[in-house]
């Protein structure tokens, strides 16, 4: 899948504007990226002014999306995409939905890192969490990368990875469920942490679905809610 | 792509076909499901005419044309020595690209074929012509003017009338020969509601150079590329994930 | 300076100069066209027309006459060259005028025309009395009714120029109840003794004559015999009748004349003619022209039979040629392989209508007339020789040539007809279950009945007008008999027949009176370019009405 072997249509301008709708929708992927980022360092350093970063960034999110939905659509009605590019546009047009939410769950995860800032920090500064939001970003990162590059092999491995994010997520949940049995006073700040960990499984469900619309892109096969997930040559 | 004997209309099997020597068609084995659409796409002069002109042996006139292999309809292979040319034509009707109504009345191209057979009875005459005209979607356009020329038509309803005259004879299977590609819009939509009409009495063939049309009216497509059949599956597969390189590139308008 | 320059460069290069070019030369060929016409209309026209009767006094040295006649020309012509033909001029100018004088009673002058120099006509006037009679025999009579004469005896009356005329009407209706009786009755009774004499004969060279049919044929021909006397005596009787009239005219010499009544077909008075009435006996003369026998060794009376067997002779060539062409086109483009030999029957095809006419009249006349005709004669008519039936030259052969003359006109355009049908038009028909035959027949033969027509029109044009092939193979300066009439099997293709393009040629050529023939030849002409233009009008039309039917085609 070089580079969705873009370059090769017999209409240049074709080219051009499948490659930019592409260029955009991995642009609005960094965007998004960068919040991810700034959202949990946000979180472990009880950085408030780089959660106001995050919100900001969530509207130039927003036009990206309108932007690339608008081309897609364009593109649907005009080209009449067909196979290979047809693939992409839907691919696309759904991927930009994923990247959006998990720029909208970036921006929960900066407001509640707000919100967290307010309390009293635990010893370990919500290390497990923060190890967690490493993970799904190197999952998100990884999702956009293999995306970019049209590797499915990478997705799939994504996918699989899934697993242990929800593994993480959960013996967090569990943690934190117990901190609130033991402590009452701690329930607010615990709340909080189960919405910001929340938030962060999502982001990785939504790495998933992005690798999933790969696989699709690249194999046109639809891996979506059957149980083989290894799905190979 | 394989299916049920009785679902088999046509059975073609390694087909070769020279043009005063060069090859034109390559190897071709295909079978053309019944009662569906089935389209022939590729580029121009990959031989899906040639191929679709096998069907009904047009391919006759042409005295430096060689055809080897089989191609079987209703059991029998339509190119042995025994097989009536003119009745082969009755079963396998075809309908051209540009639109070809002769200079007669309406009523008089719909009844041409049926003249042929020699029948002359007045009343299933008419009730065939209405029948057919109906069947093409144009009676209630030229049932006023049955008796008008046919050439004062608009270029549509004159291919509309072509169909007509083509099932008049009621075929078994129809051929056609990139139907729409000399009409506007509208009229191509108009044909091809018709085939969808048709396609529950008929086995349709249809070759096209628009692929979006071979996409709206087929079943099953088959692509052809330098006189050899490239892929032949299910339309929705060939747009969406053809198997084949070529297949992709062609369909997706790129450098093949 | 420049400026003119590139005006002029402007204008050659706007590309006028040339759509001028084509105006002057599509109006020189009208002018070309018109001007021919007009020029063969005037003088032929012209010969219909009454013209005044001058009678005028004339002064050759001390000799006086009177003349009286039709001015036909005036022309000027050099003093010297009058001089040199041995007349005596009194005058020393250089140029003289001179008129042609069409005098008429040739039977007394020995000529029709007389050149008169205007100089020595002392006095002219245009009397009214002046009689103009046309007669059966020797021209036209002009001169002054003195008397008529009824069984040798004077009538004595008032309104001689009544009496002659209402007694020329009894005349010429007698002399059409001879006609008829000559021609039909005693006509059809000579056919069936020649018939019956040529059935005898074949009797007689069969193997076992037998005796009671010839006898039989013996009693036929004893009824014949006795029918032909009864009519004979009626003619006799009729023809005696005829002879009772006679007019006594006084001619310009002052010599007096005795004219049969039987002999008049026509009397006028031009001088006292309205112009009314002169319109009236102008058309009257026309359609006598064109209904008319020829008499006078062609050059009096109409042409009625050069016309019909103009027309029946185009027909019948049409009728030949069209079968024949159009089955060779379509076997040519239809069902010949195309190769080799296709092609030099082709370019053999292009190049006979390169041959000149008068190689198909000898062919004619050698293949059809002597060896097909010869053989037909040896084969189906040993009773009528020596004489020859078929292997003389006859309409038939005459129509097979022209026929073989204009065969590669037609196949050329049946052909480009064939060729300009689309493909697609066959292929529809054919994929309809049509075999080629079917197809030829009910879709491409239709459509290309306009190039057919089209072709048969340029055969026609040429037919029409082809006179040197036809003098071999069966046209004469004057047939006895129209090649069509009631007398089984009605049309007699071996009759010989007159032809207006050869009429022409004879009359102007062949005639002895050369100025009586000149206007005749004008009229002939006419009369051909006229039957050329109906024949072709028709076909024109029906062509015209088989491309309305396939209009929309021809735009595609």
């Amino acid at each position: 899948m070089d580079n969705f072997r873009a370059g090769r249509h017999i209409s240049q301008q074709y080219n051009d504007e499948l490659e930019e709708i592409k260029n955009h929708l991995l642009s609005m992927g960094g965007l998004v990226e960068q919040q991810l980022e700034k959202a949990s360092i946000a979180l472990i350093e009880g950085n408030t002014k780089l959660a106001d970063e995050v919100y900001r960034a969530g509207s130039r999110v927003n036009a990206l999306e309108k932007v690339i939905d608008e081309e897609s659509a364009q593109c649907l009605a005009r080209r009449q995409p067909a196979a290979g590019d047809l693939r992409l546009i839907v691919t696309v047009i759904k991927a930009v939905s994923d990247i959006e939410r998990v720029g909208d769950q970036a921006e929960r995860l900066a407001r509640f890192a707000s919100q967290l800032a307010k309390h009293p920090r635990p010893k370990n500064n919500y290390h497990e969490v923060y190890q967690l939001a490493q993970h799904v970003q190197k999952m998100f990162h990884d999702a956009l990368d293999a995306y970019a590059r049209g590797d499915e092999k990478l997705a799939l491995k994504i996918i699989k990875d899934d697993v242990n994010v929800d593994y993480e997520y959960e013996a967090i949940m569990r943690q934190h469920i117990t901190y609130m049995m033991e402590d009452p006073r701690s329930i607010n700040s615990s709340l909080d942490v189960l919405w910001a960990i929340r938030a962060l499984e999502r982001v990785g469900d939504h790495a998933c679905n992005i690798c999933e619309y790969l696989v699709y892109l690249v194999k046109g096969q639809d891996i979506r809610h059957s149980d083989d997930r290894s799905f190979s040559d | 792509m394989n299916f049920n004997k009785q679902e088999v209309a046509i059975t073609i099997a390694d087909l070769n076909l020279t043009y005063d020597g060069k090859m034109a068609l390559q190897d071709i084995s295909l079978q053309i499901p019944k009662n569906k659409v089935t389209a022939f796409i590729g580029p121009s002069g990959c031989g899906k005419s040639t191929l679709l002109r096998c069907l009904n042996r047009m391919n006759d006139l042409i005295s430096y044309c060689k055809v080897q292999g089989e191609i079987i309809i209703d059991g029998q292979d339509i190119y042995n020595k025994s097989v009536n040319v003119a009745d082969l034509r009755r079963k396998v009707g075809m309908v051209f690209q540009q639109p070809n109504p002769f200079p007669k009345s309406i009523y008089e191209n719909v009844a041409y074929g049926l003249r042929l057979q020699g029948l002359k009875n007045r009343l299933f005459l008419d009730e065939v012509v209405e029948k057919s005209l109906r069947s093409a979607a144009l009676w209630d356009e030229v049932k006023d003017r049955l008796h008008e020329n046919a050439l004062g038509l608009s270029g549509g309803q004159q291919q509309r009338l072509v169909i007509a005259r083509a099932i008049a004879i009621e075929p078994e299977i129809l051929l056609l020969d990139e139907p729409a590609s000399a009409l506007d819009p509208t009229s191509t939509l108009k044909i091809e509601e018709l085939i969808y009409e048709l396609k529950q009495s008929y086995t349709i063939i249809i070759v096209t150079h628009n692929m979006q049309q071979a996409g709206r009216v087929s079943d099953y497509t088959a692509f052809m590329h330098m006189g050899a059949m490239v892929e032949f599956s299910n339309t929705r597969t060939i747009f969406t994930n053809p198997c084949e390189k070529q297949t992709e590139d062609y369909i997706t308008g790129r450098y093949g | 300076m420049n400026k003119p320059v590139t005006q002029l460069q402007n204008w050659f290069d706007s590309g006028e100069p040339w759509v001028w070019l084509n105006a002057a030369a599509v109006s020189l060929s009208l002018m070309m066209v018109f001007g021919l016409l007009s020029l063969i209309a005037y003088n032929g026209l012209g010969y219909f027309w009454p013209a005044d009767l001058m009678e005028a006094e004339l002064i050759d040295g001390e000799q006086r006459t009177i003349i009286i006649g039709e001015i036909r020309e005036t022309e000027t012509v050099l003093a010297q060259q009058i001089r040199e033909a041995g007349i005596q001029l009194s005058t020393q100018e250089e140029w003289v005028r001179r008129i042609l004088l069409k005098q008429g009673n040739r039977d007394v002058y020995g000529q029709d025309f007389r050149w008169v120099l205007e100089q020595n006509i002392v006095s002219k006037h245009y009397p009214g009395d002046l009689l103009a009679i046309e007669r059966r025999e020797w021209g036209k009579l002009y001169g002054r009714l003195v008397n008529i004469k009824n069984k040798g005896l004077l009538i004595k009356t008032e309104a001689l120029y009544l009496e002659m005329q209402s007694r020329l009407t009894q005349t010429r209706q007698l002399y059409k109840e001879v006609n008829e009786l000559l021609k039909q009755d005693i006509g059809l009774v000579n056919s069936r003794l020649e018939k019956l004499r040529l059935k005898e004969k074949r009797i007689q060279l069969g193997t076992n004559p037998l005796a009671s049919s010839l006898l039989k044929i013996e009693e036929e021909r004893q009824l014949l015999n006795q029918q032909f006397n009864q009519y004979q005596t009626e003619v006799q009787a009729l023809y005696e009748k005829m002879s009772f009239d006679s007019i006594l005219v006084q001619i310009a010499s002052g010599q007096i004349i005795e004219v049969p009544m039987e002999n008049i077909i026509q009397v006028i008075k031009p001088n006292s003619m309205s112009i009314l009435e002169k319109l009236g006996y102008y058309f009257h003369r026309i359609g006598l022209f064109i209904s008319e026998d020829p008499r006078e060794a062609n050059t009096e009376g109409g042409i009625f039979p050069a016309i019909f067997g103009t027309v029946l002779m185009v027909i019948l060539m049409s009728i030949m040629v069209m079968p024949l062409g159009v089955i060779t086109a379509v076997y040519l483009h239809e069902y010949a392989h195309q190769g080799v030999m296709v092609r030099i029957i082709r370019i053999a095809v292009n190049n006979l209508a390169g041959v000149p006419s008068i190689v198909y009249g000898v062919f004619g006349l050698g293949f059809f007339v002597y060896f097909i005709g010869g053989s037909i004669d040896d084969l189906f008519y040993p009773e009528v020789s020596p004489a020859p039936v078929f292997g003389t030259p006859g309409l038939l052969w005459a129509s097979m040539t022209l026929a073989l003359l204009t065969l590669p006109v037609v196949i050329v355009t049946t052909e480009e007809g064939l060729s300009r049908i689309p493909l697609s038009i066959r292929e529809g028909s054919l994929a309809l279950g049509a075999t080629k035959i079917e197809t030829l027949w009910h879709t491409v033969l239709p459509m290309v009945s306009p190039a057919m027509m089209t072709g048969l029109i340029l055969a026609v044009a040429r037919a029409a007008g082809e006179v040197a092939p036809l003098m071999l193979v069966g046209v004469v300066k004057l047939a006895p008999a129209l090649a069509l009439d009631g007398d089984y099997p009605f049309l007699h293709l071996d009759r010989k027949f007159m032809h207006l393009g050869f009429h022409i040629y004879d009359v102007g050529f062949q005639s002895p009176n050369v100025e009586a023939a000149t206007p005749l030849v004008y009229a002939t002409a006419l009369l051909l370019v006229l039957v050329i233009i109906i024949l072709n009008l028709t076909a024109i039309i029906i062509r015209n009405r088989m491309r309305e039917k396939y209009k929309e085609l021809e735009s595609h």
